[in-house]
């Protein structure tokens, strides 16, 4: 283990034009780093390391050579430190070249990535390339048609908007969970730093890049809340305040100032976690510096803590809310259960068409689709866990404040959307996805992934509507086009990211191993 | 001993199968590629790590485990329902507060539980029995080269019993990749039968099973007059005295004690006939006593205070049907001698004095238990103002109308 930390540094070194100078600076780095004198290492790197003439042969080598000094300098106090920054946790973060290359030779350089140094199988295409401009028409196309109808159908129903504000809050957060579930995504694999993950990784970091739109998306949310509005969230109305006993004792938290400031914190923690990790994973195709995977790894920490509060403390405020009298303190997880089960049909989806549009054809196989089944049936479980923990609390103690929430779900109207839910968001697809054939059968996995997607709208819708019509379910072509809007939207955004970027890292530490990743 | 082991050298010690030794994981996948192609079915390999691809090398058919699993999880589902509906609904039908006896949301947990135990259960006995674990005994543990293979040898073993083993052609076959390859004897002169002493132990332990399972059935269908047995004394028998028992400290043998005669505690007097106890000499009073302020204060007091002591039975209306009554006569209490609760709007009632009404929600009437310890003799009285107030409402004619009101009727 000690012996496998020098080695990215050498292999940093060795993709320098003259290897002269890299054999002549080894001496220097011996003394300060005990490690690094293992001679079985040096042999391994030294078959590792790329061919010289090859990488003369890259326009962009010399630019990397160029930067190469400046962290040579440092490279004494950061080796020297080393046994203390990082104890043996970080054995994983180290490129494996040595167990990588053998099956998957890195000579590949030039045929796959652009800016060379891909670590990942030869000759595959790992840009969006001219898909981007299409998608940027399908997704702006469906975004302009789709909340340009919404809001006309909801200007003429001539109820305030109020139903339009709903039906834009259920696909707002229809869209909100998939990205949070990208965000928690890449959080969760840096922190345990999986090894099968960094070649699906980056899908999760385009979408996570949507964070902002969703921000400016909130913003039609906002309106009615800053205009003092109560046609989504009856707290902001003072006379209905006024009434209710609980919501006076409730108004230090819910009332609009304070509403606000928190919204902007959500967005501010969720927009900066999220764009710090892309940015470094992004930043790593170019540099290859594994030091980028450790600070991803010491983000995630904090990060996933306030993931967890504000994913929580967002349930709450911009759907919990809505009927400010209940209160459950499941609510959190049961929104946090949707953000990852339905982040991971879109991976999966998302992965089975850039497939079919032949990327990333040979960095992700079979095994990589079997995981996020896997997923996709925890989450499944996982949800329903959560749904019957909090219902089953809440009825058998059958207190007012509680049971306020689910009669008109369970009792008043809503009773077939909510056995909708029961077959529909568990029994069925517990039974279509339990199977590992299933899993790994790419037609099915994507049949599964659209109907859990479907079921998760449907899930949404069953939280926030009957707040609008608590007797029925006020079905309206509105629905559907606030739904084709905010989804154009997230594809416009991501195509548009995404047009710059490879579609996987290329010089992750871990990509050998996520690229040799088998599952059984 | 020395008898056996003479036995066993005059025996001839037979050959177990061919042992092949690799000292690379590449290596032996090529080998039992050949050797499944050859179409052998009684031979193994044994590596010092699990080894990538060597499943389909070895032509291993994917395992029937999650069918298992999967009948095993079903069977701790229909366990679970069925326990509890015949435990709860069927055999001995018990209301829990106010749910159905058999109430679904309630048995979830018991599923899920079942479900999950009969399930990891099954993974791991099934585990164990589709890899015929344990085994006690190999002729390979006797093998000294054997021990590398937790080190860094690889081996691959055709056994003699293969219907397809012949010793030269298979020696042939191996040969073409190992590092070596030779016979392996069956060294091992344990009998092959279990020992008497552990088929007796099972037997014993098998009969002895059943006890618990006959004892129970056989309480069921009798009954027992002797005391209970008591199995933490301490907790059954308390250094304290209970209301109503023995206390041979005093010379009536009572443990709760009677007031002293002639005294009265600070505040409880209460002699006040009227107030206290509804009478008016030796009939019940017809009026409100003087503390009881006839005002829309009272009767608000007393909504709230009906709301949550008498409506459970008496109704939100106090006709005779709150949420207990319908639920009493949702599961058939009727049989049982299920008294309904009386609606308060009857005109009989409606005849009562007000006095007999505060005795009757003090000192409780029929099964209806006494109200007195929990609610105030002020309170008591808010709730009869409301009562009256219910009744009127049930029983109003035309002359309870202003003019106005009637003329808006018409």
């Amino acid at each position: 283990m000690a012996s496998k930390k020098a080695k990215p540094r050498k292999t940093v070194k060795q993709t320098e034009p003259e290897e002269t100078s890299s054999k002549s600076e080894e001496p220097t780095s011996e003394p300060v780093s005990a490690e690094e004198d293992d001679e079985d290492d040096e042999d391994e790197t030294k078959d590792s390391a790329p061919e010289p003439d090859e990488d003369e042969a890259k326009k962009d080598e010399p630019k990397a050579a160029s930067k190469k000094p400046a962290p040579k300098k440092e490279e004494p106090k950061v080796a020297a430190s080393k046994p203390v920054t990082s104890g043996p946790a970080f054995e994983d973060d180290m490129p494996n070249q040595a167990v990588g290359q053998p099956r998957k030779p890195a000579s590949g350089h030039g045929a796959s990535g652009k800016d060379g140094g891909d670590h990942g199988p030869e000759g595959e295409n790992i840009r969006l390339g001219d898909l981007s401009g299409t998608l940027l028409k399908v997704g702006g196309g469906m975004a302009v048609v789709g909340l340009g109808g919404a809001a006309a159908l909801g200007a003429t129903a001539g109820d305030g908007f109020a139903h339009f504000f709903h039906s834009y809050l259920v696909a707002f957060w229809w869209g909100l969970t998939i990205t949070l579930g990208s965000l928690f995504f890449i959080l969760i694999q840096h922190l345990t730093k999986a090894r099968w993950s960094p070649v699906v990784r980056r899908v999760a970091e385009i979408f996570v890049s949507n964070m902002p739109a969703l921000a400016v998306l909130s913003l039609v949310v906002l309106v009615p809340v800053i205009l003092g509005n109560s046609a989504l969230y009856p707290w902001n109305d003072p006379h209905h305040v006024a009434q209710s006993h609980v919501l006076q004792h409730k108004e230090g938290y819910l009332n609009k100032t304070f509403f606000l400031i928190r919204w902007v914190f959500y967005f501010a923690v969720w927009i900066g976690l999220g764009s710090k990790l892309a940015k470094n994973s992004v930043q790593q195709d170019v540099s290859g510096d594994p030091a980028l995977s450790r600070k991803s790894f010491a983000l995630s920490a904090p990060g996933m803590l306030l993931f967890a509060l504000t994913t929580t403390f967002g349930a709450i405020d911009m759907i919990m809310s809505l009927e400010p009298e209940f209160f459950s303190t499941m609510f959190g997880v049961y929104v946090f259960a949707g953000c990852q089960l339905s982040f991971h049909c879109v991976l999966a989806l998302t992965l089975l068409w850039l497939q079919g549009a032949g990327r990333l054809t040979k960095s992700v196989s079979v095994h990589h689709f079997h995981d996020i089944g896997k997923m996709m049936f925890a989450f499944i479980v996982f949800w329903a866990y959560i749904a019957f923990s909090q219902f089953m609390l809440i009825w058998y103690a059958d207190i007012p404040e509680e049971t306020v929430w689910f009669k008109p779900r369970f009792v008043e109207g809503w009773q077939w959307v909510s056995i909708v839910q029961l077959v529909g968001h568990f029994v069925i697809p517990f039974f279509g996805l339990v199977s590992r054939h299933v899993k790994r059968n790419r037609k099915a996995l994507a049949f599964w992934a659209i109907y859990i997607l479907v079921v998760h709208y449907i899930d949404l819708y069953w939280l926030i509507m009957p707040s609008y019509d608590g007797q029925r379910a006020p079905l309206s072509a509105m629905d559907l086009l606030a739904l084709i809007g905010v989804a154009g939207v997230l594809i416009a955004n991501a195509a548009r990211v995404a047009s710059g970027i490879n579609l996987r890292p290329t010089k992750d530490p871990r990509l050998a191993k996520s690229l040799a990743f088998e599952n059984f | 001993m020395s008898e056996k082991k003479d036995k066993s050298t005059t025996k001839k010690t037979p050959v177990y199968g061919i042992l092949a030794e690799y000292s690379d994981p590449a290596v032996l996948i090529e080998a039992c590629k050949k050797v499944r192609d050859a179409g052998f079915k009684k031979w193994d390999t044994y590596t010092p790590f699990p080894v990538h691809g060597i499943d389909p090398a070895m032509g291993i058919k994917p395992t029937i485990l999650p069918w298992l699993v999967l009948c095993a999880g079903l069977t701790g589902l229909a366990t679970a329902i069925t326990l509890q509906w015949w435990t709860n609904a069927h055999d001995y039908p018990w209301i829990v507060s106010g749910k159905p006896f058999w109430s679904i949301p309630a048995n979830v947990p018991i599923m899920f539980e079942l479900t999950v135990l009969l399930s990891a259960l099954t993974t791991l006995g099934g585990m164990l029995a589709l890899n015929k674990l344990p085994h006690p005994s190999h002729p390979l543990d006797l093998k000294e080269r054997f021990e590398r293979v937790t080190d860094d040898k690889f081996f691959l073993l055709i056994e003699a019993s293969d219907p397809k083993y012949d010793a030269d052609e298979v020696t042939a076959l191996l040969a073409e990749d190992a590092d070596l390859v030779e016979p392996l004897m069956d060294d091992d002169q344990t009998p092959a039968e279990l020992p008497r002493g552990i088929i007796y132990g099972l037997v014993i332990l098998t009969a002895a099973a059943i006890v618990p399972f006959a004892l129970a059935a056989h309480a069921r269908e009798s009954h027992n007059r002797s005391p209970r047995i008591h199995i933490v004394p301490d907790m059954d028998w308390q250094t304290k005295y209970k209301a109503q028992r023995v206390n041979t400290f005093f010379d009536d043998r009572r443990a709760d004690r009677p007031f002293v005669e002639g005294t009265v505690a600070r505040g409880n007097l209460r002699e006040d006939d009227h107030f206290y106890r509804g009478k008016s000499g030796d009939t019940w009073a017809r009026t409100f006593p003087n503390q009881v302020e006839v005002s829309e204060a009272t009767m608000k007091r007393g909504e709230q205070r009906f709301d949550i002591f008498c409506a459970p039975c008496h109704g939100l209306q106090g006709r005779g049907d709150g949420m207990v009554n319908k639920r009493a006569e949702s599961i058939g209490a009727g049989v049982d001698g299920w008294v309904p609760p009386s609606d308060i709007t009857d005109p009989n009632l409606m005849k009562q004095p007000v006095g007999q009404l505060f005795n009757s929600i003090t000192h409780g009437v029929r099964n209806m238990p006494a109200y007195g310890p929990q609610i105030e003799p002020e309170d008591r009285w808010a709730i009869i103002l409301y009562v009256r107030a219910l009744q009127r409402t049930r029983n109003a004619t035309t002359k309870d109308l202003t003019p106005s009101e009637i003329a808006s009727l018409k």
